[in-house]
């Protein structure tokens, strides 16, 4: 029996231990990794795992389990600790049984052999590669980076006859430069993400994380406040919008009342033009996949159409009490697939995407009087629910009659997320991916955006 | 298993290297999520695996899995080895291990309430309690509770003759509201949590808890706005733990020293703050959620001070760290599980507290903000900058505790806040939590500290 195969195993045992219904998710992965410390590799992996998620309902009494998987035991294993704990627990009035669907099929370039054979050795090289191009000048060091490659298989199957397959790569890439003196420093930190190491650019990736590190220690304290148009790279607005955008037309937070757009179905909630959909479907996608965690097909979704709000995310619970559609339960997060089967899946997003718009970087910035352009933020957090955020800034630059002039740090960018999606003064053309918090379901492709109404308040 | 250990160590030996370790653990978990008063889920988690390591000239190699075959083990010690023999030719630094003393221990948890003897109706209840006590008017728009509990055992055997096991048990419980009116919308939370067993439930008014997140959810649908700029703030312990815990804490990781990454690198003995500041890490603290009977490294918990009434005293380290220092080892080299690898990590991370009480300290406030409770925060090793996200607080006018304002983000210069501090309280407390390197491997610990007063820049809300 393959380790996937286990799936289908589960769902027998839990109806032969007892379950009315079950459902069980299996997954194998491997992780290989290269930590760069001080300039060179310091440490180098190879790991693997599977796990199963088995989910039995005895009625309306529904427990989850997960266990690590090395054979048929440790499947008994979590049969019976969730048939003891599904006698335990409350019923749950609402619960609407599991889906039926049998999904066939997959997404386009969602699997990269090539990326998933490549020897630790190799990314090793590939690693020092980014990390020589990061030295932009004698002063600068890369004194950290983390480089991963994750090749995953996932079954799903249900004792409705629900099944479903999914295979990925993903990349991801964490490095940090330093410049400048024992006394004054400067840091530059970048991250990329992709299911494919034909995505990443090493060369010009380091060049930029060592540019970072420079322009981070030649910055000058702002000392006053700038209030105009902010143009936000998009790595850090997507972990934004993923916060706000992606709780707001989450149906679960819909459902619980949590969600600021609950009632505002048909309602402008973005800027004329905006548009904004949820697209499982997106080739080479980091959360694209034909299935969904618990079994449902997936579909892309509009989700704000020219900035009225029109459809939130289902999965299989939420929809059936809220009429919606389901194929948006994940476990899966995009910056590392480790430990997805010890999680139930959950409502969310998949590839949230923010409908590109004509012009480039530079031309938006070219457009701008005066403002902000912010490349980096500390760490990009959002009240989720009122939308209010005051963010350290560690690398951005004052713009003036459309040019970049003085770089600035020890600031605040001020504002509130979902003001700001009503007062969008420009959308880039170069869609990016981008990730919440590492075990966070769901990513963000958008491009750089600009905003009216956010400020920069520095020290004074 | 006994056997798998052996062979382990055997294949590592062979493999050309220093040193090489294996560590194998078994985690188990329980949690139980209550969403507006109706179980949302209840998840039980048994993960079990080993990581095997091997060290030569300064380099690491890893490989872990979950199958326990003597081919799987023996797999990965070779990788290991490998791996590490590949990478020693890089150019690193030919760093040296601090002497290891080989020990050997079996050490059981230190609880009262064994949370396997509690049956999971008695939990589902207690959290249920929590969440229908926040129910205390129309403008709680939801509520939710959570109950969790790990109990991890381990076991750590070196090349060198070490040979300890152990069980870390942890427990929480908390909650939040969202309150909503009109187009205003906010969260407030509350949680309790530490290693040790159902005791540390039992000790919580679920009733109480409930009612005390709600009141603070609704009473921020009216908050003010903060006000901002430099000014003078009481950080309530949640928030001087913070500033313990990502600024000074993070930067004082024996490797970011060794990387001279840390603004903190050569630093010891000098002033970083006013002789109110003492700082510690302390893995022994009793029932904290940082406490580790060992590392991940087979290093007993440690109690290790950082600041000593202002002058900076040392850093904290792994195997790796300790030796390239030439510093005494602190039992800090963590991971998050058998699947990633070993950082230097903090335990428990506080500020001392003073002499001052919390009372004194309002008092003698002309004109300032005091917070309360913390959202998130943020390390800046490299510039020593200090971002920290406060659930909300309140004006200080006078001598007396004003009107409540929002949520704020306090920043500034870690030095510049600690050199400033003037006042700090007798009332201490510790809140636990997870802690990130970087954005990744997550292990848990505390951080806390007195009420302080200092200059902070503020802004937001």
């Amino acid at each position: 029996m393959t380790l996937l195969a286990f799936a289908d195993d589960g769902v027998k045992k839990a109806l032969a231990a007892g379950a009315q219904a079950a459902e069980a998710f299996a997954m194998t992965y491997r992780t290989k990794s290269v930590y760069i410390e001080q300039d060179v590799p310091k440490v180098a992996e190879e790991r693997t795992e599977a796990g199963i998620g088995l989910k039995v309902a005895v009625g309306k009494r529904v427990a989850f389990t997960s266990a690590s998987l090395e054979g048929q035991k440790d499947v008994r294993n979590a049969t019976a600790t969730a048939m003891k704990a599904v006698k335990m627990v409350p019923e749950d009035p609402d619960f609407p049984g599991f889906t039926s669907f049998r999904v066939m099929g997959k997404v386009e370039k969602t699997h990269d052999s090539k990326t998933a054979e490549t020897p630790v050795e190799e990314l090793v090289e590939m690693a020092l590669e980014l990390t020589a191009a990061g030295k932009v000048r004698k002063d600068v060091t890369i004194p950290k980076g983390i480089f991963r490659v994750q090749d995953y298989e996932l079954r799903v199957a249900n004792s409705e006859g629900a099944e479903g397959s999914h295979r990925g790569t993903l990349v991801f890439l964490y490095f940090t430069a330093k410049s400048g003196t024992k006394t004054r420093a400067g840091e530059g930190i970048i991250k990329s993400l992709g299911v494919s190491l034909s995505q990443q650019d090493f060369q010009s990736i380091g060049k930029r994380l060592g540019t970072r590190s420079v322009e981070n220690l030649e910055a000058s304290a702002l000392r006053e406040k700038i209030s105009g148009t902010v143009v936000i790279d998009p790595l850090d607005l997507g972990e934004m919008l993923i916060q706000t955008i992606g709780s707001a037309v989450n149906a679960e937070d819909v459902r619980r009342k949590r969600s600021p757009w609950q009632d505002k179905k048909g309602q402008k909630v973005a800027s004329e033009g905006l548009n904004i959909a949820d697209m499982p479907r997106l080739p080479a996608g980091l959360s694209s996949c034909a299935v969904d965690d618990e079994g449902n097909p997936t579909a892309d979704r509009p989700l704000v159409t020219d900035g009225i709000l029109r459809d939130f995310v289902y999965d299989h619970y939420n929809a059936a009490l809220l009429g919606g559609k389901g194929g948006n339960a994940f476990r899966r997060a995009v910056a590392t697939i480790e430990g997805a089967y010890a999680r139930p899946a959950q409502c969310s997003i998949s590839n949230l995407v923010i409908e590109p718009g004509m012009q480039s970087l530079d031309e938006i910035i070219g457009s701008v009087q005066k403002g902000v352009y912010v490349e980096k933020l500390a760490a990009p957090e959002v009240n989720q629910f009122s939308g209010a955020f005051a963010l350290e800034v560690r690398n951005a630059a004052i713009i003036e009659k459309g040019e970049l002039k003085d770089r600035v740090k020890y600031a605040l960018l001020v504002g509130n997320m979902f003001d700001g999606l009503k007062n969008v003064a420009a959308t880039g053309r170069e869609l990016r991916p981008s990730h919440g918090f590492l075990t966070a379901t769901g990513c963000c492709y958008l491009p750089p955006m600009a905003f009216n109404g956010f400020e920069l308040v520095g020290q004074k | 298993m006994r056997e798998l250990v052996k062979s382990a160590l055997k294949f590592l030996e062979k493999g050309g290297i220093d040193f090489g370790d294996i560590r194998i653990e078994e985690r188990k978990s329980t949690t139980i999520r209550i969403a507006n008063e109706q179980l949302q889920a209840l998840s039980s988690v048994v993960r079990k695996g080993f990581s095997v390591r091997a060290f030569r000239r300064g380099a690491w190699g890893y490989s872990s899995g979950t199958s326990f075959t003597l081919n799987s083990v023996k797999h990965a010690a070779e990788a290991a080895a490998r791996i590490a023999r590949a990478d020693s030719t890089k150019g690193l630094p030919h760093s040296p291990l601090k002497d290891i003393k080989p020990m050997r221990k079996n050490l059981k948890p230190a609880m009262k309430i064994n949370p396997a003897n509690i049956g999971l109706d008695e939990k589902t209840e207690m959290a249920m309690t929590v969440s229908k006590a926040q129910r205390i008017g129309p403008r709680v728009a939801s509520t939710f509770a959570i109950y969790g509990e790990w109990d991890c055992a381990f076991e750590v055997a070196n090349t060198v003759g070490t040979d300890v096991s152990w069980r870390e048990v942890r427990t929480r419980i908390g909650g939040q509201a969202v309150a909503a009116e009109g187009e205003r919308r906010d969260f407030a939370y509350d949680f309790a949590d530490g290693t040790g067993g159902y005791e540390i439930v039992k000790a919580v008014d679920p009733n109480e808890m409930g009612k005390t997140i709600a009141g603070e959810a609704i009473e921020l649908l009216t908050a003010e706005k903060p006000p901002s700029g430099l000014m003078t703030v009481i950080t309530d312990p949640d928030i001087s733990g913070l500033l313990a815990h990502e600024v000074i804490g993070h930067a004082s990781e024996g490797d970011e020293i060794t990387k001279r990454r840390s603004f903190l690198t050569d630093i010891v003995g000098r002033k970083v703050g006013s002789p109110l500041v003492t700082m510690f890490d302390d893995g022994t603290f009793p029932a904290a959620h940082g406490t580790i009977q060992f590392d991940c490294e087979g290093t007993p918990g440690h109690k290790t001070k950082i600041i000593d009434r202002g002058i900076y005293a040392g850093y904290m380290h792994s195997l790796e760290t300790s030796g390239t220092l030439k510093m005494p080892q602190t039992g800090n080299g963590r991971a998050e599980n058998y699947s990633r690898r070993v950082w230097v990590r903090m335990t428990n991370t506080y500020f001392a507290p003073g002499d001052d009480k919390f009372d004194e300290i309002v008092e003698e406030t002309k004109d300032g903000l005091l917070t309360h409770k913390s959202i998130s925060g943020m390390e800046d090793p490299v510039g020593g900058g200090f971002q920290a996200v406060a659930l909300m607080g309140h004006l200080v006018k006078n001598g007396e505790i004003g009107p409540a304002v929002r949520g704020m983000t306090l920043t500034g210069k870690a030095l510049d806040i600690l050199k400033s501090v003037d006042m700090a309280s007798r009332e201490f407390k510790l809140s636990g939590g997870f802690c990130g390197k970087g954005e990744e491997d997550y292990v848990p610990v505390s951080s806390g500290g007195p009420y302080m007063r200092s200059k902070i820049i503020v802004g937001g809300g």
